[in-house]
C-alpha cells in the first residue's frame, strides 16, 4: 500500500471516528453518573437535525446572521441544544418517574427518528426531503500539517475532529481529577454516598445526562455538518449505539473509548474503500464489519467489563 | 386469578389507554403548531384505518407481525429479558422462508407450512445467538440484539444481490414466489396471518399463566435468587424465552413476505421490530393483551397514509405517537414500582 492511499485510509479513519467520539464521551459522563446512554442514538439524530436546520436557515446569503462562519457556528448551538432537548426528557423520566433505562431510551429513540422527520417535512415539505448545506472545511495546522502522513492525518482535520480529541482529554482529566469528576463517579457507584456527603446524586445524575445530550447532539453535528453536508431520516443509522459499543469496550475511560472509536472509524472507511480497491468482497459483508466488530469486542471483553456499580437503579433517599 | 391480579390488569388496561391519549394529545398539539388542523387529521387516520372492510383488511395485515412479534417481547419482558432483536429476527425469518418458496420442491400443501417453519427457524436461530453470547460472555442483550439486527439486515440485502435477487430488477428484491407459496386469503386482501396472530397471543397466555415454563420465566423475571434457590435454571430460562420470541418474529417474518408482498424485498423488516417493543409495553407485557395494542398500531399505521394524503400531516406523526406512548407507559410503570416498591 502506498503512502497516498494509507494517509487517505487513516484521515477518513479519524473523520468517521469523530462522531463516534464524541457521542461516546456524552455516553460516558451518563453512564459513570449511574444513567445507561441507550439514548445517544436519539440525541446524535436530534442533534444532526438541529445542525442541519440551523446552519441552513442562518447560513442562507439574505439570512439574518449572513457570513461564512454564522451557518456553522449556529448549526453547532442548535445541535448541543437539540440534544439536550432529547436528554431533558430522558433524565424527567429516569429520575421523576424511576422508568426502565434501556427501554426509555429506545422509546426516545423512536419518537427522536419520528420527530425529526415530522419537522423536516414541515420545514422542507415532499415526500423523502433532503436539506443540504456546506459541509466545514478542514483546518489544517500550519506547518505539523506538512508531515508525511501523520501531518494530513491528524492535522488536516475539519474542526470538530480537534474539539472531539481535546474534549476526550479534558473529561479524562475532569472525571479522575476533579470534584465535579468524583461527584458523577460516585453518583454511579454509590449514590448513599454522595448523599451523605449533602450533594443531591439525582442532581448529579441529571447534569450528566444534559451534559451527555449536548455532547451526543454536537456528534450529530460533526456527521451532518461535518461529514455529510445533508439531512436525511433517521442519518445516524446505528452510529449511537457503535458508539454505546465502543464506550464498553474503552471501559468507561475516554481515552480507550477514543482509540475504540478510531479502530471502528479504520474498519468503517476500509469497508467504504474496499469497492474502489478491487478486493473480492462484497459491499454489504464490508458494511457488517463495524457491527460484528464491535459484537466480537463486546464478546471479548465479557465480563471484565464492570459496570458503575449502581447503573439502572434510580436513587431513593434511605 | 385473584383479585390483586385482577386489579393489576385493570391497573395496566386504564394506564396503557392513558398512556395512548395523552400521546394523541400531544400529537394534535404538533399538527396544530405546523398549521395543521388536529381533529381533520384525526378524523383522516381513523377513517383512513376503519373506513371500508379493505382498509381493516389492511389495517390487520399491518397489525399481524406486531402482535406475533409483541407476543415474543413480552415474553421475554416477564423473565427481565429485553429483546429488542424483533427486526433482525423478523428479516431472517423472511429471506429464509423466501429462500425456502424458491429453493426447495415441494408440493403445494406442503410449501406454506415449510416457509413459515423455516422463518420460525431462523428467526430462533438468530435469538438464541444473541441468547448464548449474553450467557457466555455477559453482554447485555440489548447490545446484542441490536448489533445483530444491522448484520441481519445486511444479510437480506447480501442475499439480495446474490442468488436471490431477481435479475432486472431496478429494485433489491427477489423473483415473485410460485402461487403455491402464497399465504391463503380470508378475504379480498387480508391474509390468513392475523388468525395466526391471535393464535399466538392465545397461546402465549396460557404458556405464561398455565405452564411449568411459564411458572418458570416469572420466577425468574421476579427475583433470579427465588429461581435459583427453587432450582430454576435462569440461563436455560433465558435461552427458551429467546428461542419462542425469536420464533414468532422469524414466523411474523415469513408471514410478511408469503402473505404481503410475495416477494423477499430489502427493508420489508424496517421498524417492525422496534414497534412491537412499544406494543409488549402497552399491553403491561401480557400476551393476550398484545392482541388488542398491536391492532391498535397497525390500525395508526394504516390510517396514516391516509391522513398524509388528505389532510398532508406527515405519516411520520406515528412514530411520534408510539414513542410518546412507550415514555408515557414507561412513566406509569415506574412511578407504581416506587410507590409498590419501596
Amino acid at each position: 500500500m502506498d503512502a497516498a492511499l494509507l494517509t487517505d485510509l487513516l484521515a477518513a479513519a479519524v473523520r468517521i471516528a469523530t462522531p463516534l467520539l464524541l457521542a461516546a464521551l456524552g455516553g460516558i459522563l451518563s453512564e459513570r453518573s449511574g444513567t445507561f446512554a441507550v439514548a445517544i442514538e436519539g440525541m446524535m439524530l436530534a442533534g444532526a437535525f438541529g445542525a442541519a436546520v440551523a446552519a441552513m436557515a442562518a447560513g442562507a446569503p439574505a439570512g439574518p446572521l449572513a457570513g461564512p462562519l454564522a451557518g456553522p457556528l449556529a448549526g453547532l448551538l442548535a445541535s448541543a441544544a437539540a440534544g439536550m432537548l432529547v436528554a431533558s426528557l430522558v433524565a424527567v423520566a429516569t429520575t421523576r418517574f424511576s422508568t426502565d433505562q434501556m427501554v426509555t431510551g429506545l422509546a426516545v429513540n423512536i419518537l427522536v427518528a419520528g420527530l425529526t422527520s415530522y419537522l423536516l417535512r414541515a420545514l422542507a415539505g415532499g415526500r423523502t426531503p433532503v436539506v443540504r448545506f456546506p459541509v466545514l472545511a478542514p483546518w489544517p495546522v500550519p506547518f505539523l500539517h506538512d508531515i508525511p502522513v501523520l501531518g494530513p492525518v491528524l492535522f488536516g482535520q475539519p474542526p470538530l475532529t480537534y474539539l472531539a480529541v481535546v474534549l476526550a482529554v479534558a473529561l479524562g482529566l475532569v472525571l479522575a481529577r476533579s470534584r465535579a469528576g468524583l461527584l458523577v463517579r460516585a453518583a454511579g457507584e454509590n449514590p448513599q454516598a454522595v448523599f451523605a456527603t449533602g450533594t443531591d446524586p439525582v442532581r448529579v445524575r441529571v447534569w450528566s445526562i444534559l451534559a451527555c445530550g449536548a455532547l451526543a447532539g454536537l456528534g450529530g453535528a460533526a456527521l451532518s455538518l461535518q461529514q455529510v453536508g445533508s439531512f436525511t431520516d433517521g442519518m445516524t443509522h446505528g452510529r449511537g449505539f457503535i458508539a454505546l459499543a465502543a464506550l464498553i469496550v474503552g471501559r468507561w475511560a475516554p481515552v480507550p473509548v477514543a482509540l475504540a472509536c478510531l479502530v471502528f472509524g479504520l474498519v468503517s472507511a476500509l469497508a467504504l474503500r474496499a469497492q474502489g480497491w478491487g478486493l473480492p468482497v462484497s459491499s454489504y459483508v464490508m458494511q457488517m464489519m463495524p457491527y460484528a466488530l464491535a459484537l466480537v469486542a463486546l464478546a471479548g471483553i465479557g465480563r471484565a467489563a464492570r459496570l458503575p456499580a449502581a447503573i439502572g437503579t434510580p436513587f431513593r433517599r434511605e | 386469578m385473584s383479585g390483586r391480579l385482577r386489579g393489576e390488569a385493570a391497573g395496566a388496561l386504564l394506564a396503557g389507554l392513558g398512556a395512548v391519549f395523552l400521546a394523541l394529545a400531544v400529537g394534535a398539539g404538533l399538527i396544530l403548531a405546523t398549521g395543521r388542523d388536529p381533529a381533520a387529521a384525526y378524523l383522516a387516520l381513523f377513517g383512513g384505518a376503519l373506513g371500508s372492510p379493505d382498509r381493516i383488511a389492511f389495517a390487520f395485515n399491518k397489525a399481524t407481525p406486531y402482535v406475533l412479534t409483541a407476543v415474543g417481547v413480552a415474553l421475554c419482558f416477564r423473565a427481565k429479558v429485553i429483546n429488542i432483536g424483533g427486526e433482525g429476527q423478523i428479516a431472517l425469518g423472511g429471506l429464509a422462508a423466501a429462500w425456502v418458496a424458491l429453493s426447495v420442491p415441494l408440493p403445494a400443501g406442503a410449501l406454506v407450512p415449510a416457509c413459515l417453519a423455516a422463518g420460525a427457524a431462523a428467526g430462533a436461530l438468530w435469538a438464541g445467538l444473541a441468547a448464548l453470547i449474553r450467557l457466555w460472555r455477559g453482554v447485555h442483550e440489548v447490545l446484542c440484539t441490536l448489533l445483530l439486527n444491522f448484520i441481519a439486515l445486511l444479510l437480506v440485502a447480501e442475499a439480495l444481490k446474490g442468488d436471490l435477487g431477481e435479475t432486472g430488477a431496478g429494485f433489491p428484491q427477489s423473483p415473485l414466489l410460485p402461487a403455491g407459496a402464497w399465504l391463503p386469503r380470508l378475504t379480498g386482501t387480508m391474509h390468513l396471518g392475523i388468525g395466526l396472530a391471535a393464535v399466538a397471543a392465545v397461546l402465549g397466555s396460557v404458556y405464561l399463566w398455565r405452564t411449568t415454563f411459564g411458572f418458570r420465566l416469572r420466577l425468574v423475571g421476579a427475583s433470579r435468587a427465588a429461581a435459583v434457590y427453587a432450582g430454576v435454571s435462569p440461563a436455560r430460562t433465558l435461552v427458551s424465552v429467546m428461542l419462542i420470541a425469536g420464533g414468532l418474529a422469524g414466523l411474523a417474518g415469513g408471514i410478511e413476505v408469503l402473505g404481503v408482498h410475495r416477494r423477499l424485498i430489502e427493508g420489508f423488516s424496517n421498524g417492525l421490530g422496534f414497534t412491537a417493543i412499544g406494543i409488549a409495553l402497552l399491553a403491561g407485557a401480557s400476551p393476550l393483551a398484545a392482541l388488542p395494542a398491536g391492532l391498535l398500531f397497525g390500525l395508526l399505521e394504516a390510517g396514516a397514509l391516509a391522513m398524509q394524503r388528505q389532510v398532508g400531516v406527515p405519516s411520520s406523526l406515528v412514530p411520534i405517537i408510539q414513542g410518546l406512548t412507550m415514555v408515557f407507559v414507561l412513566c406509569a410503570l415506574g412511578l407504581r414500582a416506587r410507590r409498590g416498591g419501596a
